[in-house]
């Protein structure tokens, strides 16, 4: 009885929560002309007009760029950072704390408006130099928590023994630190390239001519049509978050560090 | 932990300036936007962007679907997370990943699901036809409730993470005990499990109502200019009227409400010792 | 043979502000194994690190064979250190942890392959090179770690409470294999521990510190029977101690006249050097507990507690019964103020 009630509570919840995401799926295999679910006969059409839509390929190419080398450009910033935060004791390590943890707190919306008027405008940034900055920071939490949990449960005496064996403190990071936190570092750059690569907020005002992230694209082509291949898009996008989501699951236990 | 302290600060002080000067400081300079007038120091945007009849009804209504939102997932959240940690590790790992799964994917897509439930030829729409509750499509979109679900559906996944984190680290044989001890159900959700989650409870109320605040997507395209909530006022003011000011006042507003609702639910839940 | 091998003269260490070890001076005997003893916080550990070049002194030097290291780095110091944890690398396997120091000097691979192989099989570990750390029962990794150690050849050896995470049987055999290996290797080991008894069965000498100060120094007989301070005695198990004051034993709770002169300003007792069962005194059995071949008293008595010990062959006495005992001068420590 209680084993009923409780799946029954879990099966609600999940019905609310994927319930949506499988509907996208369907209603981008309309046969018919608008959105509908249950979709008008099925076929694959939809999905294929992604593909022919010259702005979503050059949007798409965009946020790649924006979710790779961003996360990148994170990770070599927030891995020495989150090492020096974890094993020294540095003064004023809450401020560097809190500076580094903020993007996370701002919101994003605020963050583009901010960079547009005082990056952008007047030290003649460009908008794509602007959007790389901005993910980077807004990555940057991601990286430094993820990162730093692991390093938290690599104990530092490992270290010490490689140095005593004869590292240098560099070598003792290379050879001992780094494999082992392997895990951490890959957990932390899917985290980033995801929430990256499906930021809208912080892209909101930061678009020039050409220059669009893929969400952004998406909502755009929305307010023209509301035809299913937005669905079909979507449903795309999402199958590709979660084959790598999957994968690295599969490889590592990606959830241990979430 | 080592003791060179030069050496701790050139690891760290790269990744603090980058995000000090290429986010904290435009940032803090679009907040002080408001304050400053021709003259000097000043409150008048404050007091001008409160004075507006339209803004006042949507600071409100930013201020109740959040609370609403963040409400209804610790209900839900409860319940939920309370299910799964009951589980086997098995299956609760699989259901743990299902409900983290809706995270990953794009705010975008999971919005726009509910343009095909909701829209006038949606599901909804079809049944409530169907059924003969009414002759024409009624308007589910561009209402309140769309954005509440959107947001609901959005940001829950937060909540249960927390909370199922926090139900994790309940010792074993605590409410079997406080059973045996005599405590009804409700006894033991108060007494036992509400006071041991309650750090879960802060971490995911914040998550949850800072998330509703500062949506973007789902007022944009569940709400449109019907619904709109302050992040949305936020980028119309800016983009039809260039009004840097109003997005200045409505900028601290967001920002200020975030930090008062996690210093206030920190308060409720040390003050419940 | 009494030769010098490590030397600390006025060493003064700490964290920050915190004095941990103020003005040390120790000698290290070359090929001797030298136990350094005290409670937490007494700063064995501190020092230890000191030796190994993972803290630098605030003052004072160190040599090692003669040769100031005070500011050689902790790679360049030549010296083991067997850490508490073992601090294993867990993504490298047995023959890769044991080897990885060898590789770091770029030696020839076929005698990386020959001391890694020799070293794994001096701990007793053949067969289990391509284990990671993680497939090694806690002996087993405490072991590896004293092979990866070892074949670097350092001039000192350094153990961090090398018993204190392995169960009791573990324990005597690891107590064995450590004095083994010094036999064979003749290398010199200090090493950290807060257990008296693991500290007189294994030392040649023992450092006993107290806040960071060496309390008493001397080999394990003469700690366990000749303690010179009150925190010695009560280290080494002199679980009664009391202050002599006008020819009578005084504690917090009372006191006790003596019927001989006591001749020191305190006087200890180990609980098997109090006599029961005859005697000029009376206290109330409090607690009483079987030790095998000999039963555990704790007495009420007009000095408060008195842990005793009574021969097995003595009929117990039930809780709450009086009984006579002694504190007789014959069993007794005398100790400095």
């Amino acid at each position: 009885m209680r084993n009923l009630a409780n799946w029954l509570i879990l099966g609600l919840t999940l019905t609310f929560l994927i319930g949506p995401f499988l509907i996208i799926i369907f209603a981008g295999a309309s046969a018919g002309q608008s959105l509908a679910f249950p979709p008008d006969g099925l076929s694959l059409k939809w999905y294929a007009k992604v593909f022919t839509v010259e702005s979503f390929r050059a949007s798409f190419m965009l946020s790649m760029f924006l979710a790779v080398f961003g996360t990148l450009t994170a990770l070599i910033l927030g891995i020495p950072a989150a090492y020096a935060l974890n094993r020294y004791k540095l003064p004023g390590d809450e401020t560097i704390r809190t500076i580094v943890a903020a993007p996370i707190i701002v919101p994003g919306i605020i963050v583009g408006l901010a960079l547009l008027r005082y990056l952008v405008v007047p030290l003649d940034f460009t908008v794509t130099m602007a959007l790389f900055m901005a993910h980077t920071a807004l990555v940057l939490p991601y990286a430094v928590r993820v990162v730093s949990s692991s390093l938290h449960n690599l104990r530092a005496d490992m270290e010490e023994a490689a140095v005593l064996l004869g590292c240098s403190r560099l070598q003792a990071f290379m050879k001992v630190v780094l494999p082992n936190i392997r895990g951490g570092v890959l957990a932390a750059f899917i985290l980033g390239f995801v929430t990256s690569f499906n930021q809208v907020p912080v892209s909101l005002f930061l678009s020039g001519p050409g220059v669009r992230t893929l969400p952004i694209d998406m909502l755009a082509y929305m307010e023209i049509t509301y035809d299913p291949s937005v669905a079909a898009l979507s449903a795309m996008l999402a199958f590709m978050s979660l084959a790598i989501v999957f994968a690295a699951e599969r490889l590592l236990g990606f959830s241990r560090y979430v | 932990m080592f003791l060179n302290t030069r050496e701790g600060l050139a690891l760290a002080l790269p990744a603090a300036f980058f995000s000090l000067l290429l986010f904290l400081v435009p940032v803090g300079i679009l907040l002080s936007e408001a304050f400053q007038s021709d003259t000097g120091w000043t409150l008048s945007g404050y007091t001008d962007f409160f004075a507006k009849p339209l803004n006042q009804v949507v600071f409100f209504r930013t201020l109740k679907l959040g609370v609403l939102v963040a409400g209804t997932a610790a209900v839900i959240g409860y319940a939920a997370a309370f299910c799964i940690v009951n589980l086997g590790p098995t299956a609760r790992g699989r259901v743990f990943g299902l409900v983290v799964l809706p995270l990953m994917i794009s705010p975008v897509a999971r919005t726009y699901a509910w343009i095909v439930i909701l829209g006038r030829t949606g599901i909804v729409n079809d049944a409530i036809v169907g059924l003969g509750l009414s002759e024409t499509p009624i308007r589910l979109l561009f209402t309140e409730t769309a954005v509440f679900l959107g947001l609901l559906q959005l940001f829950m996944p937060l909540m249960i993470i927390s909370l199922v984190s926090a139900m994790e680290n309940i010792p074993r044989d605590v409410i079997p005990a406080a059973r045996v001890l005599g405590a009804s159900w409700l006894q033991v959700f108060v007494r036992v499990i509400l006071p041991l989650t309650k750090e879960g409870l802060v971490i995911g109320g914040t998550l949850v109502f800072t998330g509703a605040l500062t949506a973007y997507i789902t007022p944009a395209i569940l709400g449109g200019s019907k619904v709109l909530m302050l992040e949305t006022l936020l980028y119309q003011r800016v983009n039809v009227a260039n009004d840097f000011v109003s997005a200045s006042v409505i900028a601290m507003i967001l920002m200020v409400m975030s930090f008062s609702a996690n210093l206030l639910l920190k308060r409720i839940a040390s003050a419940r010792r | 043979m009494s030769e010098i091998l490590v030397s600390l003269s006025g060493l003064t260490l700490s964290y920050g502000k915190t004095v941990a070890v103020p003005d040390l001076d120790l000698d290290i005997i070359d090929g001797e194994l030298i136990a350094l003893l005290g409670p937490s916080g007494c700063g064995k550990t501190t020092t230890m690190r000191a030796i190994a070049g993972l803290l630098a002194p605030t003052s004072g030097r160190i040599t090692i064979d003669g040769r100031d290291v005070t500011r050689v780095p902790a790679n360049k110091r030549g010296i083991g250190l067997v850490f508490q944890s073992y601090a294993l690398f867990p993504h490298l396997s047995a023959f890769e942890n044991v080897a990885f120091g060898l590789r770091l000097q770029r030696l020839a691979e076929a005698e990386i392959r020959s001391r890694t192989e020799t070293g794994i099989a001096t701990v007793g570990l053949a067969g289990f090179e391509k284990r990671k750390p993680a497939e090694l029962s806690g002996g087993q990794q405490q072991r590896l770690a004293l092979a990866r150690s070892l074949v670097m050849k350092p001039k000192v050896l350094l153990l961090d409470e090398p018993l204190s995470n392995l169960d009791a049987r573990l324990r005597l055999e690891m107590r064995t294999e450590l004095q083994r290996v010094q036999n064979e290797t003749g290398v010199t080991m200090v090493f950290v521990t807060h257990d008296q008894a693991e500290a007189l069965a294994l030392a040649d000498r023992i450092v006993l510190m107290k806040e960071g100060r060496i309390e008493q120094l001397g080999t394990p007989n003469e700690l366990y029977s000749k303690p010179a301070t009150a925190f010695a005695a009560e280290f080494m198990g002199f679980e009664n101690i009391f202050r002599v004051e006008n020819d009578a034993l005084v504690s917090d709770a009372g006191s006790l006249p003596l019927s001989y002169d006591a001749g020191a300003p305190l006087l200890a007792w180990r609980p098997g050097g109090v006599s029961v069962g005859s005697g000029p005194h009376s206290g109330r059995v409090l607690a009483s507990s079987f030790a095998g071949g000999h039963r555990e008293y704790v007495l009420d008595s007009a000095l408060g507690q008195i842990k005793a010990d009574a021969p097995i062959e003595t009929p117990e006495v039930p809780l709450g019964e009086s009984i006579a005992f002694d504190l007789p001068r014959s069993t007794a420590r005398p100790l400095a103020a």
